[in-house]
């Protein structure tokens, strides 16, 4: 589904990221983990080509992207995206904010767009807050309709870029549970993230990066309890699995 | 007793001008409101060319910033009207109102362009990520929410126009300012007369911020 090759991506000379590999399959979740400064976010960015890449090849469902020649509207229109800080647009009510792309990007019909919005809103349970603003909505509540929004546009994958960070901790709950309903459907994800519960019950696999490369990629279970990496070991430690 | 006095005189300078002063308010006014829609139109093109990724339009942008906000209004009004009327014929209300226009434009694109650098940048992410094109997520994302962030310091810059339409007096068109000197001059009674028309401007600028925090107010209804 999606795949890099030879990521290379620098800010000036920091080189952040050093020569990626990974694919990842349909219906597969696979999480990043790292400290923070290891690449994970700008890889996940890379994905969606909000960064583009100095050097390497990405290949979405099959088909290779090429940054400069392709419209990279089109190739972000087939795999959403989480953010941290929800990113919702203030000046729409949820309801428009999850109608938006459908209308302007797929030219759905209004009413058709209305349906499956309010549909998309029942699933991550805040259909009584369709025309609420933004600004009215708690944390959880905003990652969900954030969530909402990628979904209208029926991507083949979801990137989540530490979709829990900003949240109090009990709202973290919520928004897990909708990713991990999402698992279960199939859906084809990566996700940068902290939370190493979710990493080990949902995940497929767990990818560790660190200072730009990928030192582990390996199954929950051995990723949590039998890895051989000094690095990994070291990482769990510090996060207290 | 001398404020007793001057309340006597002030009440008759008003009574014997309010006619032609009421005439040269709305002179004021359609002078300011072209001023603005003119300022406003220019503003908006040149805070475009400014965030485009065009150098040259950035130079050209940068050029009438740089020129409109190093030089005085007077002057500007003077050189406009000089300058156009050397070419075609122009009545000076025009040209006043043009120059006046030319000069808010500056400003009013600087206005523009720092509310729509101010926009978070996760909301342009998240437009593009959705797979919205540049101009769809500045057309539906950016510029309404930069729109509504631009709303109070356009309505100042539209008080300090109001204020500013004054100095069209030096090429002879007959608005507030222009019709007190000529009072002043005749009745001779500057004090009282200035005070009357400063009256009229605080009023007009009062009543325009009213509507402006009305209006305001208005927009942040559920937001």
């Amino acid at each position: 589904m999606i795949k890099a090759e030879n990521v290379h991506k620098s800010f000036g000379k920091l080189e952040v990221l050093k020569g990626i590999d990974m694919e990842v399959h349909p219906g597969e979740v696979v999480v990043l983990v790292g400290v923070s400064g290891s690449g994970k976010s700008t890889f996940l960015r890379c994905l969606n080509f909000l960064e583009l890449t100095n050097e390497g090849v990405i290949t979405i469902d099959g088909k290779r992207v090429n940054q400069k020649k392709d419209d990279l509207a089109k190739v972000r229109a087939e795999v959403g995206m989480v953010f941290q800080h929800f990113n919702l647009f203030p000046h729409k009510t949820v309801l428009e904010n999850v109608m938006e792309a459908p209308i302007m990007v797929k030219k759905v019909a209004k009413s058709t767009a209305k349906t499956t919005a309010l549909e998309i809103l029942g699933k991550v349970g805040l259909s009584d807050k369709a025309d609420v603003y933004p600004n009215k909505l708690s944390g959880g509540q905003k990652q969900r309709v954030a969530i909402a929004r990628a979904l209208a546009m029926e991507p083949k994958a979801l990137l989540f870029d530490e979709p829990t960070s900003a949240l109090d901790p009990e709202l973290v709950g919520e928004v897990l549970q909708v990713m991990k309903d999402l698992a279960d459907e199939g859906m084809t994800m990566v996700v940068v993230t902290h939370e190493m519960k979710f990493a080990k019950e949902v995940a497929d696999r767990v990818i560790m990066l660190n200072e730009g490369i990928i030192i582990e990629d390996a199954d929950p279970d051995t990723f949590f309890n039998h890895s051989t990496n000094e690095r990994t070991r070291q990482f769990l430690e510090m996060v207290n699995v | 007793m001398p404020v007793p006095e001057l309340f006597v005189t002030f009440y008759e300078v008003f009574m014997q001008t309010y006619k032609g002063f009421l005439e040269a308010g709305l002179l004021t006014i359609e002078i300011t409101a072209i001023a603005v829609v003119i300022g406003t139109i220019l503003g908006i093109i040149f805070a475009l060319m400014k965030i485009s990724h065009s150098k040259i339009l950035q130079t050209i942008a940068n050029l009438y910033i740089t020129l409109i906000r190093g030089t005085p209004l007077i002057v500007q009004i003077m050189f406009l009207y000089f300058g156009i009327t050397s070419i075609i014929v122009l009545e000076n209300f025009w040209a006043g109102a043009i120059a006046l226009g030319v000069h808010n434009g500056a400003y009013i694109a600087e206005i523009f362009r720092g509310s729509i650098q101010g926009i978070d940048r996760g909301q342009r992410e998240a437009s593009l990520a959705l797979g919205m094109n540049r101009s769809q997520t500045m057309r539906r994302i950016v510029f309404p929410q930069a729109l509504r962030r631009a709303i109070p310091p356009l309505g100042n810059q539209f008080i300090i126009t109001l204020k500013d339409s004054s100095l069209v007096y030096v090429i002879g068109v007959s608005e507030l300012f222009g019709v007190a000197n000529r009072v002043a001059a005749s009745n001779f009674k500057q004090f009282e007369t200035f005070l009357v028309v400063g009256l009229y401007y605080l009023i007009l600028v009062l009543i325009f911020t009213a509507l402006l925090k009305w209006y305001e107010n208005k927009l942040d209804v559920d937001k």
